[in-house]
């Protein structure tokens, strides 16, 4: 192989190597660029690739959406769309849920507890009984039967901030929101333990304003 | 496929069918990566506001016609990329940023002096946001937003073996400016 084959087969491999950190390389061009990189000398641009990797996320995590994004969308959307329907089969739990915002804070917790039982009675009463669970404006996705709790964001919380602690933290958002923008996080635990940490997480997160638990692992009785 | 873009989809039938809850949801995952995408391109936040919105409102219009051939996000990149080119063409703007590309260190500065002033870090980060539009757009939709080769044409409407040239020459300015600026590099 000349000097020129082998500059053209590196210019080659550097132009994939972007694509081979974010893991869309796939088939020969995948089995090239693992080979090439099996030379200890590659590793340096390898180590070039992540520092530009670094660079790019930090330059464009640096651009904050603004807060109030999603509301303004919302109300674009009603304008385009016309006035929102009532949602559809408004389930029971939205309007427990409703009423737990509206009562004192003193007694909001007391009322949280209610809304557990409910939950608990509602998921043992559902014809077919066991795992079946509710559903929050018509959620059915391959995510519904993830543990998950009930979260509502306070107004002013950045979405920005919202994703990249959901992100850092591989919690999803896999329902709602419902009209009282209550969202339904899947929380990807093992077990009770490792719900109960992660519930306490996102209630310790400034963006939190309420946080209830929904359906725990198998083992979270 | 993962479960996360399987969702999308069926988020995406959802709002075809007229579920306003799930175009909000798709709205919540995507639309900080939208406009951080618009605001890179047209190095304007209110230009990206803007944008991001009316891309999130076009899912809305679009979405009964939407036929799952590319990833939801893709689509969405898609969408946006051609709402800021139209904008960016109604307003006659020059897509290189000019204040930007002015930050590329010249001749005058010695590479001692620029290493005095930044540690390669941060160099390099000014170097990416200095690159022009067409070389900065493909890296970042490949090291920001996770796209393919493929992908990355589907949004920017060019063949693949241009996703790779423009790829080669971004990454090898930035080789340039890093050597110009007394930082070693293996390649080019």
């Amino acid at each position: 192989m000349s000097a020129a084959e082998k500059m053209s087969r590196r210019d080659e491999m550097e132009t994939l190597l972007p694509f081979y950190l974010n893991g869309s390389l796939e088939g020969s061009d995948l089995e090239a660029v693992e080979e090439w990189l099996a030379d200890p000398a590659a590793m340096t641009a390898l180590g070039e690739a992540e520092a530009e990797f670094s660079g790019t996320s930090a330059a464009n995590e640096a651009i904050r959406p603004p807060a109030d994004a999603l509301s303004r969308f919302a109300k674009a959307l009603d304008a385009e769309a016309g006035p929102a329907r009532k949602p559809a089969g408004s389930s029971w739990l939205a309007q427990a849920w409703g009423r737990f915002l509206a009562v004192p804070v003193g007694v909001a917790w007391a009322a949280a507890a209610v809304l557990l039982l409910l939950i608990a009675v509602q998921s043992l009463v559902q014809p077919g009984g066991k795992g079946k669970d509710f559903e929050i404006a018509g959620a059915q996705d391959d995510l519904a039967k993830m543990p998950f709790a009930l979260v509502k964001f306070k107004p002013d919380a950045k979405m920005s901030d919202i994703s990249a602690f959901l992100g850092s933290n591989g919690l999803k958002v896999i329902g709602g929101p419902t009209a009282d923008s209550v969202f339904r996080i899947g929380i990807p635990a093992a077990n009770a333990a490792d719900y109960a940490k992660q519930l306490s997480l996102i209630a310790a997160q400034p963006f939190a304003d309420t946080v209830i638990e929904g359906r725990k692992p198998v083992d979270g009785g | 496929m993962t479960a996360a873009t399987e969702t999308d989809r069926a988020l995406v039938d959802r709002v075809a069918k007229g579920d306003r809850a799930a175009v909000r949801l798709l709205f919540m995952r995507h639309h900080a990566r939208v406009y951080r995408f618009v605001a890179r391109q047209t190095g304007s936040e209110m230009m990206a506001d803007d944008i991001a919105n009316e891309v999130f409102l076009e899912l809305w219009r679009q979405a009964p016609g939407f036929e799952g051939r590319s990833e939801v996000s893709t689509w969405l990149l898609g969408i946006a990329r051609f709402k800021a080119l139209s904008l960016l063409r109604k307003k006659k703007e020059d897509w290189i940023d000019d204040e930007a590309a002015a930050a590329v260190p010249d001749s005058a500065d010695t590479p001692e002096v620029v290493t005095m002033k930044e540690d390669k870090a941060a160099a390099l980060r000014r170097f990416i946001d200095a690159l022009p539009e067409e070389h900065r757009t493909v890296i970042d939709l490949a090291y920001y937003h996770g796209q393919s080769v493929t992908e990355i044409g589907e949004v920017l409407a060019i063949p693949v073996a241009t996703v790779k040239t423009r790829m080669f020459y971004a990454r090898k300015k930035l080789g340039d400016a890093l050597k110009a600026a007394g930082y070693d590099r293996g390649w080019p």
